[in-house]
């Protein structure tokens, strides 16, 4: 039989590759994120006009708004392989952990592709200043992959659940709350020429690895019963 | 490699919600064996063979796929078996290729691109194996299954229904794999009503 053993990792990534080549071919998540995005900046730049918004109140809007064009379309992950059948196939030859940790790693691909697009047109339309881009950038990513990693983890809970797209938002927003706070607050901060605390950037990264563990633990059950 | 592969159903029963698919279901499938299992629509053949796959759970009852004297994890038991049934759904927004080397990646197998050539030659998809499979008929889905099927070269088969949507080429296809699974020493677990794909039987139970 001309089989070579192929390891976890392997697995994780024909799984990512796999939904990105859907994604490509299809662009469901990614119209909708996108127009979300930039619509939400589109209409906020016109309300406000020239005026400056504080600091907070546009790290707050930031945040939001990336919190929301997940809400539109990271959930797809599951809720796509549920509604299209093709999920039994996947639970038969696929192991669970490198289904979530696919459909983690492209949930993660598509929210950081999407906030680089985002942050140029929220620099532009809000008129913003970043001082600290490094550290900016570290935030980022670190709270993107907090919303991807809450947001994956409740698509597998409401992919075979009625009303799915409500209950998806609500049990993703207390999961991700406290990431999110520290991610509005260290924004906040770098908004207001103020260097977020270490203290700030290491709770998010390490609330990043229990919701990760913590996904890993429950998924099993999840995807097998 | 386990090549002494036997099924082994304990007391298997399911019932949903107040109605009683099947009771007291005991029997043994060994390697180079075929169980073919029949009974008019709704009489539990596919959920029957879900709960082999562990795809679904009985209601009392157990399976064990065991080989070596070692009962095999549901792990280990979803590793070596292969699954055709209406339920299997395959990606429309890939191609048949696209989806025979994902599915074999998952199941850790390494196909290149040769082998999937020949498995697509094999079932009749050469020409058609990179159009996307929204593309493809139902008959086409079907023999993309069997290349799917030839590609995992798993160790028990489940069969439900394999001829649907297969013209007559299809159905000698279907007969020669199930040959050439028995030869290769795989336990086939077949769910039909088919009189031809029945004749493969060692085994065979109604149910009713």
């Amino acid at each position: 039989m001309p089989t070579i053993r192929l390891n976890l990792l392997n697995c994780i990534w024909a799984i990512m590759m796999k939904d990105g080549l859907c994604e490509f071919r299809t662009r469901y998540a990614v119209s909708a994120l996108f127009m979300f995005a930039l619509i939400s900046l589109a209409s906020i730049s016109m309300s406000i006009g020239a005026a400056s918004l504080p600091a907070d109140l546009t790290a707050a809007l930031l945040w939001v708004l990336l919190f929301f064009c997940a809400m539109a379309g990271l959930s797809r992950v599951f809720v796509q392989e549920e509604e299209s059948g093709t999920i039994i196939a996947l639970q038969l030859y696929g192991s669970g952990q490198a289904v979530l940790f696919g459909k983690l790693l492209f949930n993660i691909i598509m929210l950081l592709a999407l906030t680089m697009l985002i942050i140029p047109l929220f620099i532009l339309f809000l008129n913003v200043d970043i001082y600290h881009w490094s550290i900016f950038i570290v935030v980022l990513i670190l709270g993107d992959i907090g919303i991807a990693a809450a947001s994956t983890i409740t698509a597998a809970m409401v992919a075979k659940t009625q009303g799915k797209n409500a209950l998806f938002t609500v049990l993703t927003f207390p999961i991700l709350l406290p990431q999110f706070l520290s991610s509005i607050s260290a924004t906040a901060k770098i908004l207001m020429n103020v260097k977020p605390d270490i203290s700030d950037i290491l709770f998010m990264a390490a609330y990043n690895v229990v919701l990760m563990i913590a996904s890993s633990i429950v998924f099993d059950y999840l995807w097998y019963d | 490699m386990y090549r002494d592969i036997s099924v082994k159903l304990v007391d298997v029963s399911k019932s949903i919600g107040t109605r009683v698919l099947f009771t007291g279901i005991n029997l043994v499938v060994n390697a180079g064996q075929c169980l073919v299992i029949t009974g008019p629509n709704g009489s539990g053949k596919s959920t029957l063979l879900k709960i082999i796959a562990g795809l679904n759970q009985p209601t009392t009852g157990a399976i064990q796929i065991i080989s070596n004297n070692k009962q095999f994890d549901a792990e280990e038991r979803r590793a070596c078996l292969g699954l055709i049934s209406p339920e299997i759904i395959l990606y429309a927004d890939l191609t048949g290729r696209e989806n025979i080397l994902f599915f074999t990646r998952l199941r850790k197998i390494r196909c290149n691109e040769h082998q999937i050539e020949g498995y697509c030659q094999k079932v009749g998809l050469a020409i058609d194996k990179d159009q996307l499979v929204r593309t493809y008929s139902t008959g086409m889905r079907q023999r993309l299954k069997l290349a799917l099927m030839l590609a995992m070269q798993p160790l028990l088969w489940l069969l439900d229904e394999p001829s649907s949507n297969l013209d007559a080429d299809g159905k000698r296809l279907i007969a020669q794999m199930i040959s050439n699974g028995l030869e290769q020493n795989a336990a086939i677990i077949i769910a039909t009503n088919e009189p031809w794909e029945a004749e493969h039987a060692d085994y065979k139970i109604e149910l009713a």
